[in-house]
């Protein structure tokens, strides 16, 4: 267990990271150094980098194009999306030490909350209907990678725990690692090792993709 | 026919070759497609498509052949995307290599070639999918890719290529109209100009160094000769220096077919007409009522040829009738057009060239009772006529575009509860001619030209 326990909790973190920033780093160049392709842009879109943001940011936060033309699948998607951003809130927090800790640990207790529902009622919306028809296995193990992410976190208390978690964080951050004492995260940190290694390479990149569909394609490029 | 898809077919037997082996060139073919130099064209929106869809199927909330055919699967846009697809992730990517199961990629064989090729002409590229995919998926674009794919190994509509950018090229016209007779339907047209409105007008023909050149689709000389003729009397009307031109000159038809199937055959007919165009020296190149030939000049045409190789001005008849009519260059009477007028936005003036408001202006002046049809603009629905299918009839073919995109076209019209459509593009006007017959609605329709003429006061 000692040796499994230092793999997971100090040598996987810096492959992980590493993993996922140079996948990252490959695939947004993959599609930055796309030639400029003939016009394909839709219209009406919006002309100035303000109204560019706006759209852009109202598409994020709201999902307005769910709620518009697909609204069964609104609610549980924000619900996750929203899990999400708040998980990223609740890291930053509490390695910047910039709020409360207890503020820090509501943000990830409801961060995980809400992907992990979101998650689920989307696995469960995916059985059913036109839905099942598109989705092929990764479909389900996507949504059930950030489920078991944020369950796991709920259940081992790792999004509560805000002291530990950070020191082990910082720990990380400061290249001085340290095995953290409660082995139950070693499970959850397990998980998020793997959700790094996968993310550039799987379609939860899309967050990525968008900026080029949006900007490149759909709202055309300057000459 | 043979059923390799649904009901119908929109490519014969002889062009499938069925009994012949075409997988191995087919991935070869596809390869190429995706190789970011060979196909600089679209490469990025073609990678993008395939490699991030999040099968969320709001496409298929919006895409006229989905919602009509009653939510039939092999309609769904993302299914069909993904028929192409799982070939891409099986022969191309890694995960799809090692675990196809997993990753949803699986082998091609000859009979899924089949149903492929048939089911990439379900779908007009009218990318309304695309104007409300989260993540600006492009399903159309998948389609149009897969076009050129079985295109490059020898697999297109004969409407389209044989009948259509080949014979374009050869004889100045997707029509086949050689000069003489081109020259014969000209001076009818006058007559039919002083038959209708009591004045002679001289339509010029080949006139060089003109400062603007009318291209139609040639199709209108035949089919819609009103469009022609409303375009005649409004040049003449603004007192403008202009001309058509005959297939002696070159290319005498706005028609690049090369549109809806392939970037190669695309070029060629495009630098063939901008030959045609440079030789007469005009100053503007009007695009008449024609979508996709405007996508092509207005848009396409951009990147593919140097600013140099092009000079001139490139502009929509609907831009310039606008133009005219706001300067008071043409005067309009809006009493003249009483009945009641609706507009159908087409995809490639709309969504895909950004011509909203200058049919609107133009129409509202020239009409007493302008009413919208629902939904409009960004969100119009395709006719049906769009990326070749207003010129493809055979294997019951116009009958899917009744069943399908005409079913929700008609409804529409008969909501808005008027008596004339106004359109602005051949091919809807083709479709919309079929649409009209096949239910029996009490209206017709018009080019915008038409309307326009008939409101001239002088
Ligand atoms: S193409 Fe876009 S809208 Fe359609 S399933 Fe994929 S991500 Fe969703
Ligand atoms: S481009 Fe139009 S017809 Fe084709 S899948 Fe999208 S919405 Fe349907």
């Amino acid at each position: 267990m000692e040796g499994i326990g230092y793999v997971i909790g100090v040598v996987l973190p810096y492959a992980a990271v590493g993993v996922c920033l140079a996948g990252s780093l490959y695939k947004i160049s993959f599609w930055a150094r796309a030639p400029k392709h003939l016009h394909w842009e839709l219209f009406p879109y919006p002309r100035t980098t303000a109204g560019k943001l706006e759209e852009m940011v109202v598409e994020v936060l709201t999902l307005r194009s769910l709620y518009t033309y697909n609204r069964r699948l609104w609610l549980p998607s924000l619900l996750m999306h929203w899990g999400i951003y708040l998980l990223a809130l609740w890291l930053l927090v509490l390695v910047t030490g910039l709020l409360s800790a207890g503020f820090a640990g509501m943000l990830g207790t409801l961060g995980g909350i809400l992907a992990g529902a979101g998650s689920l009622w989307l696995i469960f919306r995916r059985t059913g209907g036109d839905l099942r028809q598109l989705s092929s296995p990764v479909e389900y193990l996507n949504l059930l990678l950030i489920f078991l992410l944020s369950f796991g976190g709920l259940i081992t208390g790792f999004l509560g725990s805000t002291a530990e978690v950070r020191e082990y964080l910082l720990g990380i951050l400061t290249f001085s690692p340290r095995v953290p004492t409660n082995p139950l995260f070693l499970w959850e940190i397990l998980l998020g090792e793997l959700f790094l290694i996968y993310l550039p390479f799987g379609r939860m990149f899309h967050f990525a993709a968008k900026y080029f569909s949006y900007h490149r394609v759909k709202w055309g490029e300057a000459d | 026919m043979r059923k390799v898809f649904d009901d119908y077919r929109a490519l014969s037997d002889e062009m499938l070759r069925s009994n012949e082996v075409r997988v191995p060139h087919f991935l070869d073919a596809m390869k190429k497609s995706l190789d970011r130099r060979s196909n600089w064209t679209f490469w990025l929106p073609y990678v993008l498509s395939l490699d991030v869809c999040m099968k969320c199927g709001t496409c298929a909330e919006v895409c006229p052949v989905y919602i009509s055919s009653g939510r039939k699967e092999i309609y769904h846009p993302a299914v069909r995307s993904e028929l192409i697809r799982k070939v891409y992730r099986r022969y191309f990517t890694w995960p799809g290599r090692l675990f196809p199961g997993l990753v949803g990629a699986e082998d091609l064989t000859e009979d899924k070639l089949d149903a492929l090729a048939e089911s990439i002409y379900r779908c007009t590229v009218c990318r309304r999918c695309a104007y409300v995919c989260p993540l600006a998926i492009d399903n159309g674009l998948i389609v149009r890719e897969a076009r050129k794919i079985f295109d490059a190994i020898g697999i297109a509509p004969d409407e389209l290529k044989e009948k259509g950018t080949r014979k374009q090229l050869e004889m100045g016209n997707a029509t086949g109209t050689p000069t003489a007779a081109f020259l014969d339907i000209i001076e009818f047209l006058e007559e039919e100009i002083e038959d209708q409105r009591g004045y002679k007008i001289k339509i010029p023909v080949d006139k060089k160094g003109a400062e603007y050149l009318v291209m139609h689709n040639a199709g209108d000389y035949l089919a819609f000769a009103e469009t022609v003729m409303g375009a005649a009397e409004i040049f003449h009307a603004a007192g403008v220096d202009w001309t058509l031109n005959s297939p002696d000159t070159g290319i005498n038809d706005a028609v690049n077919y090369g549109v809806f199937f392939s970037d190669i055959e695309f070029t060629e007919v495009l630098k063939a007409q901008i030959k045609t165009i440079v030789n007469l020296g005009v100053k503007t190149l009007v695009v008449g009522e024609c979508g996709h030939a405007f996508e092509a000049f207005k848009y396409l045409m951009l990147r593919l040829i140097p600013p140099s190789e092009r000079p001139f001005e490139v502009k929509s008849i609907l831009e310039l009738i606008d133009e005219w009519i706001r300067e008071g260059r043409i005067k309009v009477d809006p009493e003249k057009n009483p009945e009641p007028v609706t507009y159908h936005d087409s995809c490639k003036l709309g969504r895909l060239g950004g011509l909203y408001e200058e049919p609107r202006r133009i129409l509202k002046a020239c009409c007493k009772d302008f009413r919208e049809m629902e939904p409009n603009r960004e969100m119009s629905y395709c006719c049906g006529g769009g990326s070749g299918f207003a010129i493809m009839t055979k294997g019951d073919f116009l009958k899917f575009r009744m069943e399908t995109y005409g079913k929700i076209k008609a409804e529409q019209l008969k909501a808005t509860g008027a008596s004339i459509v106004a359109l602005a593009c051949s091919n809807c006007k083709g479709q919309f001619r079929e649409i009209i017959n096949y239910y029996k609605l009490p209206l017709r329709f018009a080019g915008i030209s038409e309307l326009v003429a008939n409101a001239l006061v002088r």
